[in-house]
Parts: structure tokens; C-alpha cells; sequence
């Protein structure tokens, strides 16, 4: 698993929970709030690619990062330790 | 003081909106078979649930929305949207608008399959569930999307919280909290655990029509083994008649009564039923001889119909006409004071009466019924008694009159 799949899984999740961002391109650079992707979408599509990997991370864990990549490096170095 | 309902929106296996429910309820058609929505399987080698599924949902909601929300509380918006926009609401000050829900325990079926789906990873919980569950999610969602902000409140009163819901609005606009106030019979999504529960417990029916789910549903009638569930929900705009002005209006609420009889459990308790009935006609300032139509509970249990026979009988209603509208669209339970007032406001309207489904035999042959054989009968309803009567000893009567020709709502 690299952090590059992760972003996709990521951006697959967010299409997925704001049906209008579908069409809309995002890239790892992006940020989920900027997006328009409110609180408690971002905790369900950080819980859904966590529950399509399989790891467990405590949601405090994950605060801090700035765009979809920095999270998906993130969810990579927990899972990894 | 006099209530007004002004506005009505509906929902139940008959259609979307009251054209097709009062043409529905008419006719009578055959809704009735085996349940088939996700979640609602019966155990292996078990009978499988009858009952009445609404069509497929008209989607008013952003897609957005729509995932965020359970099915009572997008069904509860369809219904509010037509109830609304039939009284115009729109202009009146959001602060004298108010809100009551009727039902508990509404998402039950969503709730068991996200249980079942997450049973083995529940670190993967949507947060989303914190809230979606809830009963008064659907007063949220509905004010989100409503200008109503005098108050929400969600009234637990198990088949009898569409009637309470009615009656505690009543209250609101009695009280001058509110100048009008939506009653919202809610839809209760049974899962497959409480179908089978209601089932074991006696109360849901059909062993015996197993294989003729259409003659499962049979009020009053000497074969009926159960009530039959049916997916509903309406809402009901109501206010004060004076404020209501010379606009066109559905009915009057004249009268309620509302009391516990000391039951716990699901036995029925005549004597509750006759108070009820006693408060609704002293407040409306009616005798039951002034009563032209009852719209029973009538619910197709054997111990419920036969308490509610009694309760008739003492009320000496047999002058009355009277037909059972579960035998067309199933028990709505939370909904189902809600959606049969609206059943008794559309006969007003339609000047006409609605067959009972499958009333063959007929428990008590001296009442005066509309039976299943002659289609709709014409009848001007002038005054008519509705009971709703819920487990734990709940027992509640309204005396709703017909407005006068010319103020009848089109």
C-alpha cells in the first residue's frame, strides 16, 4: 500500500458522501473543509477508507493534516506502526 | 375553541398525496402481500410478514441530504411539503409555527441493518449514526428544511401517537404558543425483529391467511387472526377556526379526550375507550346520538375488537355508520391516528364512505357498517367519533365535524 492509493480511496469516499462533488476533479493537494465537506462527513469518509484498509486510528490521532495527501500519509505511517 | 385543519399531506400504499388516497380509499384495492423491504425477512422456516409497502419515494431531498437521512424522515418531509404548500404556509411568521411528531422507536428497521452491518466492526460506525437513529431527527430535518421555529416536540403514544400528536397540537394552539401547528403522524419502519415480535406476542396477524395476504387485513370481522402492518404516514395542518378566516378548510376538531385506563401491555381496556369518548363529545358539546360516523381503531385483533364492540355498544353508537380503514391500507401504528383522521376528513369531502375490506362476518352484525360488498355508500358526514388506542394503556377519541359546503376544501 502506498499513499498514493490511499488518496484515491479518500477522494472515492468523499465522492461518495457529497454525491454533488462527483464530477468535481480533486487531487491529493486539496483539503476536504475546502472542499465544502462538513465535520461529520469527513469523520464518516475517514472511517470508511480506515474500514476499506482495515486499520484502527483513533480519530485524535488523524487531526493536523492540511490536504487529502498529508491525511493519506498520515493514515499510512499509523497503520504501518 | 374550535381547530381548523387547513392543510393535509399523506402517504401510504395507496400513493403519494391525497388524490390518490381519496380515490384509493374509495375504491379499495387490494394493497396487501408479503413484505419485502430490506430487513423485514422472516426467519428461516417461518411464515413471512403480510403487509402493505409504500411505492417507491418520490426524492424531493438533495442526494446530499437524502443519505443522511432514514426513511420515516424522508417520507415525513414528502408529507409535511404537501401539507404545507395545501395550507400556504409560506408568509406566516416562523415563531407561531409549530411542530408535533408523532411515534417512538421509528427507524428500527434501518437501525437493525446498520446494527447487523457493523456488528463485527463497530471501530467503523458511521458518526452519522449518533443521530440519524434518533425520533427527533425527523422534527429536525423537518424544520431544516421549514421555516418552523415556534417549537418540535415528539409524542411517544405507540398506535395511538398519530391522535396524540393531533391532540397535543390542539393544545399548542389553545394555549396561544403556537398559531398553527402541524400534527405529523410519523412512519414506524418495523424491522423484522419487531414483526416477528408482535407476531409471537398475538397482536400480528396472518397464520391463518398466509397464502391470501388480500384477506389477511379483516377488522371486525369473525376470521381475523391479528392486525396486518401497512407503511404510512400524513400530517395535518391545524389552527384556530377564527384565524383560519373564510379560507377553505378540511374539518373541525371539536372535541378530545385522551386518558390512561392502567394497562401495561397490549390488552385493551373498554372502559378507558368510553372515557375517552365521554371527554371528546362533552368538550365538543355532543351527545353520541349526534354522532353520524365512527372511524374505529378497528385494528383486526381478536381481544381489541371485541373491547372496542363493548366500547360502542356502551356509547350506544349503533345509529351510526361506521367501516374500519385498516382494512384498506394496513395499521400504520404511529401513523395511524394521524392517517385515518385524514381518512375521515377526506370522506367529509368526498361525501362519501369507504368499504371495509373482508368484513364477511361481521362480530357484531347490529352495527350500522359500511361493508365490503357495495364499493363507497354516499353519506354526509356531519359529526364523526375517531378512536386511536395504544399498548400501555392508551386510549384517545376525537370528535371532528364536517365544515359547511362552502367552506369545504377542494
Amino acid at each position: 500500500m502506498d499513499s498514493s492509493k490511499i488518496v484515491e480511496m479518500i477522494i472515492a469516499e468523499i465522492r461518495e458522501t457529497v454525491p454533488e462533488l462527483a464530477d468535481e476533479p480533486i487531487t491529493g493537494a486539496d483539503s476536504m473543509a475546502e472542499l465544502g465537506v462538513d465535520s461529520i462527513e469527513r469523520s464518516e469518509v475517514i472511517l470508511a477508507t480506515m474500514g476499506k484498509l482495515g486499520v484502527k486510528i483513533p480519530m485524535v490521532q488523524l487531526h493536523g493534516p492540511k490536504n487529502i495527501g498529508e491525511l493519506a500519509d498520515l493514515i499510512l505511517d499509523k497503520s504501518a506502526g | 375553541m374550535a381547530i381548523a385543519v387547513t392543510g393535509i399531506g399523506v402517504a401510504c400504499g395507496l400513493g403519494y398525496g391525497k388524490t390518490a388516497f381519496r380515490k384509493g380509499l374509495l375504491d379499495a384495492p387490494n394493497l396487501f402481500s408479503v413484505l419485502k423491504r430490506e430487513g423485514r425477512e422472516a426467519a428461516d422456516g417461518e411464515i413471512p410478514f403480510i403487509g402493505v409497502e409504500l411505492l417507491d419515494l418520490p426524492e424531493t431531498l438533495p442526494p446530499r441530504l437524502a443519505r443522511t437521512a432514514s426513511f420515516p424522515a424522508r417520507v415525513a418531509l414528502t408529507v409535511l411539503e404537501e401539507a404545507w404548500s395545501d395550507a400556504g404556509l409560506d408568509g406566516i411568521d416562523p415563531d407561531r409555527i409549530g411542530l408535533v411528531v408523532g411515534g417512538t422507536n421509528l427507524m428500527a428497521r434501518e437501525q437493525a441493518l446498520a446494527a447487523r452491518s457493523y456488528a463485527d466492526r463497530l471501530a467503523y460506525v458511521p458518526p452519522r449514526h449518533g443521530h440519524m437513529f434518533l425520533d427527533t431527527d425527523i422534527g429536525g430535518l423537518c424544520a431544516s428544511r421549514f421555516p418552523i421555529r415556534g417549537f418540535c416536540q415528539t409524542v411517544g403514544a405507540a398506535s395511538a401517537s398519530g391522535s396524540v400528536a393531533i391532540i397535543e397540537a390542539m393544545s399548542a394552539i389553545r394555549s396561544g404558543r403556537v398559531d398553527v401547528c402541524i400534527a405529523l403522524g410519523a412512519l414506524q419502519d418495523l424491522s423484522a425483529h419487531d414483526l416477528h415480535a408482535m407476531r409471537s406476542l398475538g397482536a400480528m396477524g396472518s397464520a391463518r391467511f398466509s397464502e391470501e395476504p388480500g384477506r389477511a387485513c379483516r377488522p371486525m370481522d369473525a376470521d381475523h387472526d391479528g392486525f396486518i402492518y401497512g407503511e404510512a404516514s400524513a400530517a395535518l395542518v391545524l389552527t384556530r377556526s377564527e384565524w383560519a378566516g373564510a379560507g377553505k378548510i378540511y374539518g373541525t376538531l371539536l372535541g378530545a379526550g385522551h386518558v390512561a385506563d392502567g394497562t401495561r401491555g397490549p390488552e385493551p381496556n373498554s372502559a378507558g375507550q368510553v372515557r375517552a369518548a365521554e371527554l371528546a363529545l362533552r368538550e365538543a358539546g355532543l351527545a353520541a346520538a349526534d354522532i353520524d360516523y365512527v372511524n374505529g381503531h378497528a385494528t383486526s385483533t381478536s381481544a381489541g375488537d371485541i373491547a372496542e364492540l363493548e366500547t360502542w355498544r356502551a356509547l350506544d353508537l349503533a345509529h351510526a355508520r361506521i367501516n374500519a380503514t385498516k382494512s384498506i391500507f394496513g395499521h400504520g401504528l404511529s401513523a395511524a391516528g394521524a392517517i385515518e383522521t385524514t381518512a375521515v376528513l377526506i370522506q367529509m369531502q368526498a361525501g362519501h364512505l369507504h368499504p371495509t375490506r373482508n368484513l364477511d362476518n361481521p362480530l357484531d352484525a347490529g352495527l350500522n357498517w359500511v361493508g365490503p360488498g357495495a364499493g363507497a355508500v354516499l353519506h354526509d358526514i356531519r359529526h364523526a367519533l375517531k378512536f386511536s388506542f395504544g399498548f400501555g394503556g392508551i386510549d384517545t377519541a376525537l370528535v371532528i365535524a364536517a365544515p359547511d359546503i362552502e367552506r369545504r376544501a377542494e
